[in-house]
């Protein structure tokens, strides 16, 4: 589904990933870890589109199709969902207006007929129940006054309504209460299917005991430099990330 | 400014030449003439504004002002102006649907003195009452509401009192509280050049409750026509009163429109002013002299604007006595290479102790070619008080874009739906839904890309 | 809480401290302002035909120009023809040393607290002293001129750096920019000069002070500043007055020049003669300060501290023409009594990516009328140029104003602009919560306008910081609302 190869990319000149390689297939679900500074945001945000970074080197393919060539909007139209880490507030746009609207763009972009507005209210009922998602927030301003566990929520089910391909969940459980983070990861885990894949980026280990990952990589000074299974969530947990410091440079050396 | 400039202006011309024929001509009292006639002296003095008065340093009328036009007055033929019959599209572009309303159309501020949707009896309900204000300008008993010669420097202002024709009386009597709103639709329309000068007066009487409803239509074709039109609201104790104006005039129109508010204890005074591209000169002047203490005064508005219009939206909110509460919110969206200018000032004087004020002003510059400028003021007397004011400039949020984008919404449709957000924080203060919903669809239609949603 | 009338009172009735008389010999030019005074100024400087001229227009120009009426506040009428344009200590001798200048004068500057002494001179501080007219002293030149810096006395670098002045002088203030701008021109006394070459880093504050003194003199002086690439400056200015009954004038002309990636940082501390409390005497303070970011990614910082002057009128400007270049400007306005602050700033962004910062904070007790009045300008070529400013206002006492006049210009989309003000009265419930602690309440308003001015009194450099806290604290002593 998705291939990573040597990605290089820099933000106001500063390099930030520096030739990193991933390849993640229909129904896994994989987990990106590392110390703060490592890249792992930066590898969401070159992966949605943001304007102000710049890949220097190597290439993304997302079923089959050059990602970096894309606008955002058509990266979300093929099925890349980016859950974002801070999701902003827009002030006077409805949250049921705004999906409604990004469905219908969707749709539109893959020849599907437009949905009408009662199998909308459907899906969106259904969905809202799938993530326990409050029917008030629905009607609320996007984010508008929402606490940060209510954005995050809110990503989860606007998750659910577009049913991407890819997800890619951007340190989803910073700042989430134990009781915020079950909800959000049992929204995830319902989510989950041989189809669809996600990325899952996280400082802590605690996310993946809800969120069981099928692999686990390591990102550290812009590279991915140690895979494995869920084992080596507990590893890092236990051990912290210093040691890869040191491995690192004794490498280098 | 001098005398000796303005004759280079064709309409100062066609003023002080008309006016001795319309001052002899009217069946005024001598109160009444002695008034127009003070005003059309201070006028003379004043002329026409220019960009060297501090209230007109960014709106410069001189290019407006080469046209000829005919005083509405002589065309009449020097008596009271007639009735004329408005055209139904005009009508029909200012018709809000689902609006449950009386409605009553003024053509170039005359009114013919029916109600519309008065059913089932064609009868108003009881406690309003609506007279054409030629009817009682010379009536004794309505003196108090036209004795005001005192404009300071509103150069509009004396021109309109030295020589206005006719407009709408309204009257809120005390204790009445008026359901249904009144939709009031001015039209403007003529076959040649024109000034036209209505005046109207509302009044709400002590502890009356209304809601008002203005449309501006008119203007759709070659003819220029130069509306300068004032009004005075008297707020009575106690009394709320619930005024939108939508300015929605063609391109023909060159738009001065005063509006001096005086609010008594205790009364509730909203505005809510819109205005779309169109008219390609629009200045308004919206004042709140709050003459008694505790009232509480909301301005609203949006100024939507596109071509090459010039949109100048000048408040000034005067806080006379104590505990008065004030909170204003005008934003602006431009469009194509035209021009916006708020000015609003917040007037705080020695008395007006425990004064609450707020202004804020935000503006969306979309277009290259667009300019705004900003001037929101404070002027503090007192010292019990808190006060404040904002002014944005700039464009969308970068971040929310972004974000849009990335859920699959196209750009130009997320920019779309940003703009109306942007102008949601107005809309949403209208209090009827029909209008809302009318308000938001001009809007949308005035916006470059429409939203798909 | 202490009786308010009786700490508003008490607050009038304070006298202005530095209020005496130096008694030297002065060279006074005789009343008016005309060509044949312009040339007796020009002539007594011994100033080249090319000055005499560039004064001649000036006069030509203040001809031409009429008293501003945008402002708020009735505008007393001013003869011109009254006042003298020139007054020089008659001592004709340069100073080698401190020990060489006149041990009145130096009393003077003690009284003033002018830190014109060793002690300053250790803390590094470049002291070119103006009394009235005439630079007297001027230490540290030579470290400075180690370094290739140029500090010295308008008159003195119109002698030795002529080609630097001609070029520069005026072409960030015109002669013509405005009334007294022109007066200026044409009359101006003396002033500082200031070049630092490129890639230097001024390593000391520089520091000049003004002081008006002999009776119906205006003060006209006239400061350049030039910062070369790649260097940075801090400069201080300090005003002092003795009282007067008569109003005087002073008109003074700054001009800043910063190239690319220069910085130049400018602190001005005003304390003249504010009048009594019945608004008698004190002096109009009629300033025009300009700074031009020429080059791309300089900076001009502007911080003042203003609590003198009958009337001040003054409104320190950038001119960002260099992409990425910063404009600033912190500002601390106090008027009491009959005082009226009208000030501000202007920030015109013309280059790319321009960025400026306005901090105004105004203090109003007494009858003092306080205006923030400033323009932010975005041209159409100012892509991505962004402003913030923030303006709050403290009233103290039921008889004072404070008025915000901001103009917001723009005609580029991607330009931002942010402006917020804030008008309220000093907080009782702080003064209550500071007075339960044990403080009593002239401590207490003391130390809630130090923290509301905290922002902008945090620019200044710290011996500055410290004396202008002290100068807050004295001049609003024991004002409770």
């Amino acid at each position: 589904m998705l291939i990573i190869k040597n990605l290089h990319a820099e933000v106001e000149g500063k390099q930030i990933l520096k030739g990193l390689n991933l390849t993640v297939n229909a129904g896994e679900v994989h987990a990106i870890m590392g110390p703060n500074g490592a890249g792992k945001s930066s590898l969401a945000s070159v992966l949605a589109g943001r304007e102000n970074y710049e890949v220097t080197e190597g290439e993304v393919w997302f079923e089959g199709k050059n990602l970096l060539e894309m606008a955002p909007e058509d990266r979300a139209r093929e099925g890349v969902f980016l859950a974002f880490q801070y999701p902003v507030e827009i002030p006077g746009v409805s949250n049921i207006n705004f999906l409604k609207t990004a469905i219908g763009e969707i749709r539109a972009y893959r020849n599907l007929p437009p949905l009408d507005a009662k199998a909308f209210l459907q899906l969106s009922k259904e969905k809202q129940k799938l993530v326990e998602f409050d029917a008030k927030l629905v009607n609320r301003s996007l984010n508008e006054g929402f606490s940060g566990g209510e954005k995050k929520r809110n990503e989860i089910f606007q998750l659910a309504m577009l049913e991407p391909l890819l997800s890619i969940l951007d340190e989803t459980d910073s700042g989430l209460d134990i009781d915020a983070l079950r909800i959000v990861s049992k929204g995830v885990n319902k989510l989950r299917s041989p189809k669809n894949a996600f990325l899952i980026i996280t400082h802590y280990q605690r996310l993946l005991e809800y969120i069981v990952p099928d692999f686990v990589h390591v990102l550290y000074d812009g590279r991915i430099v140690k895979s494995g299974t869920k084992e080596l969530a507990l590893e890092l947990e236990e051990k912290g990330y210093d040691w890869l410091k040191e491995k690192e440079e004794v490498g280098t050396n | 400014m001098s005398l000796i400039q303005e004759p280079a202006i064709p309409l100062y011309d066609a003023v002080v030449k008309g006016y001795h024929t319309l001052s002899t001509a009217g069946a005024d009292t001598e109160g009444v003439r002695r008034a127009r006639q003070s005003a059309f002296d201070q006028w003379r003095l004043l002329g026409f504004p220019s960009i060297k008065n501090e209230d007109w340093k960014y709106t410069n009328i001189t290019r407006y002002l080469k046209d000829e036009f005919a005083l509405d007055g002589l065309v009449a033929g020097g008596g009271p102006v007639a009735a004329v019959a408005a055209p139904a599209g005009l009508v029909k572009k200012a018709t809000i649907p689902g609006l449950d309303a009386f409605q009553v159309v003024l053509v170039n501020g005359v009114w013919d003195g029916k109600v519309h949707g008065a059913s089932p009896k064609g009868e108003l309900p009881k406690g309003i009452e609506l007279l054409k204000v030629s009817q009682v300008l010379n009536d004794p008993a309505f003196a108090g509401y036209f004795g005001n010669g005192k404009w300071g420097n509103q150069h509009f202002a004396y021109l309109n009192t030295a020589l206005f024709t006719d407009g709408l009386f309204i009257r809120v009597k005390d204790g009445a509280v008026i359901e249904k709103p009144l939709h009031v639709v001015h039209v403007f329309t003529a076959d040649r050049n024109l000034l036209i000068q209505p005046r109207h007066v509302w009044v709400a009487g002590r502890n009356a409750e209304a809601s008002v409803i203005e449309s501006i239509v008119g203007g759709e074709g070659d003819v220029k026509l130069w509306v300068n039109s004032l009004m005075e609201i008297f707020a009575q104790t106690d009394s709320k009163l619930d005024h939108v104006v939508l300015q929605t005039a063609g391109t023909g129109v060159r738009l001065v429109q005063h509006t001096t508010v005086r609010q008594q204890k205790q009364s509730l005074y909203n505005n809510y002013t819109f205005t779309l591209p169109g008219a390609e000169l629009v200045r308004n002047d919206l004042q709140a002299r709050l003459e008694e203490d505790h009232t509480e005064t909301h301005l609203y508005g949006l100024y939507l604007t596109a071509g090459g219009q010039l949109v100048d939206n000048h408040t000034l909110v005067d806080h006379q006595k104590p505990n008065c509460y004030s909170n204003e919110l005008y934003k602006g969206v431009l469009l194509e290479k035209s021009t916006g200018v708020f000015n609003g000032k917040v007037y705080v004087h020695q008395d007006a102790q425990k004064t609450n004020a707020f202004q804020q002003n935000n503006n969306l510059v979309i277009s290259k070619q667009a300019t705004i400028d900003s001037k929101p003021e404070l002027e503090i007397y007192a010292d019990d008080v808190k006060c404040s004011h904002g002014s944005t400039v700039g464009q969308f949020s970068e971040e929310a874009l972004f974000y849009l984008r990335a859920r699959g919404i196209g750009e130009d449709t997320a920019k779309a739906l940003l703009i109306n957000a942007f102008a949601f924080d107005v809309t949403e203060k209208l209090r009827n839904e029909a209008v809302e919903h009318f308000v938001n669809e001009l809007i949308s239609q005035h916006i470059p890309s429409q939203t798909q949603a | 809480m202490a009786n308010d009338k009786e700490i508003i009172d008490n607050i009038a009735n304070k006298e202005y401290e530095f209020g005496f008389v130096t008694d030297i010999e002065m060279d006074v030019a005789p009343a008016g302002l005309n060509e044949e005074t312009i040339r007796y100024i020009s002539a007594r400087k011994n100033e080249p035909e090319w000055l005499l001229e560039w004064r001649l227009k000036g006069l030509q120009a203040f001809g031409r120009q009429k008293l501003p009426a945008w402002q708020n506040f009735e505008m007393p009428p001013i003869d011109f023809q009254k006042i003298s344009y020139y007054a020089a200590p008659k001592s004709k001798k340069k100073y080698d040393s401190l020990d060489q200048v006149d041990p009145e004068l130096l009393a003077t500057f003690e009284k003033l607290g002018i830190p014109l002494n060793e002690q300053k001179a250790l803390a590094g501080v470049a002291v070119d002293v103006v009394f009235d007219s005439v630079s007297v002293a001027t230490t540290y030149k030579e470290k400075l001129k180690e370094l290739g810096i140029i500090f010295c006395s308008f008159g003195e670098a119109v002698r030795e750096h002529p080609e630097l002045v001609k070029k520069y002088v005026g072409s960030v203030v015109p002669y013509s920019d405005n009334i007294f701008a022109a007066l200026n021109a044409a009359a101006f006394s003396d002033g500082s000069f200031v070049y630092i070459p490129k890639g230097v880093r001024c390593p000391m504050e520089l520091s000049t002070y003004f002081r008006i003194n002999t009776e119906n003199t205006g003060q006209f002086e006239r400061t350049l500043i030039i910062a070369d690439e790649g260097s940075y400056v801090s400069y201080l200015e300090g005003c002092t007055a003795p009282m007067r009954d008569e109003n005087q004038l002073h008109a003074a002309v700054v001009e800043l020049i910063a190239m690319e990636n220069a910085e130049i940082k400018y602190s001005t501390v005003q304390n003249w003669y504010p009048g009594d409390k019945d608004g008698n005497g004190g002096i109009y303070n009629f300033v025009t300060k300009r700074g031009i970011c020429k080059g791309a990614n300089s900076k001009i910082s502007w911080t003042q501290v203003e609590t003198g002057s009958a009337i001040t009128w003054k409104y320190p400007s950038v001119i960002l023409q260099g992409d990425n270049s910063t404009g600033e400007f912190y500002s601390v306005a106090v008027t009491k009594n009959k005082q009226i602050a009208d000030t501000g700033t202007k920030m015109h962004h013309i280059g790319r990516n321009t960025r400026s910062r306005i901090i105004s904070k105004g203090i109003s007790a007494g009858q003092g009328q306080n205006s923030y009045r400033g323009l932010v300008q975005m041209g159409s070529k100012a892509d991505n140029a962004r402003n913030f400013t923030q303006c709050d206002s403290l009233l103290i006492g039921d008889r004072c104003g404070a008025h915000t006049f901001p103009y917001i210009e723009s005609k580029n989309n991607s330009a931002t602009v942010e402006h917020e003000a804030t008008t309220s009265k000093i907080g009782e419930d702080q003064i209550f919560y500071l007075n339960q602690r044990g403080i009593d309440s002239e401590k207490a308003v003391a130390l809630i306008i130090n923290g509301y001015a905290k922002e902008v009194l945090n620019q200044l450099p710290m011996e500055f910081a410290v004396e202008a806290q002290k100068l807050l604290s004295i001049t609003l002593e024991g004002s409770v609302g």
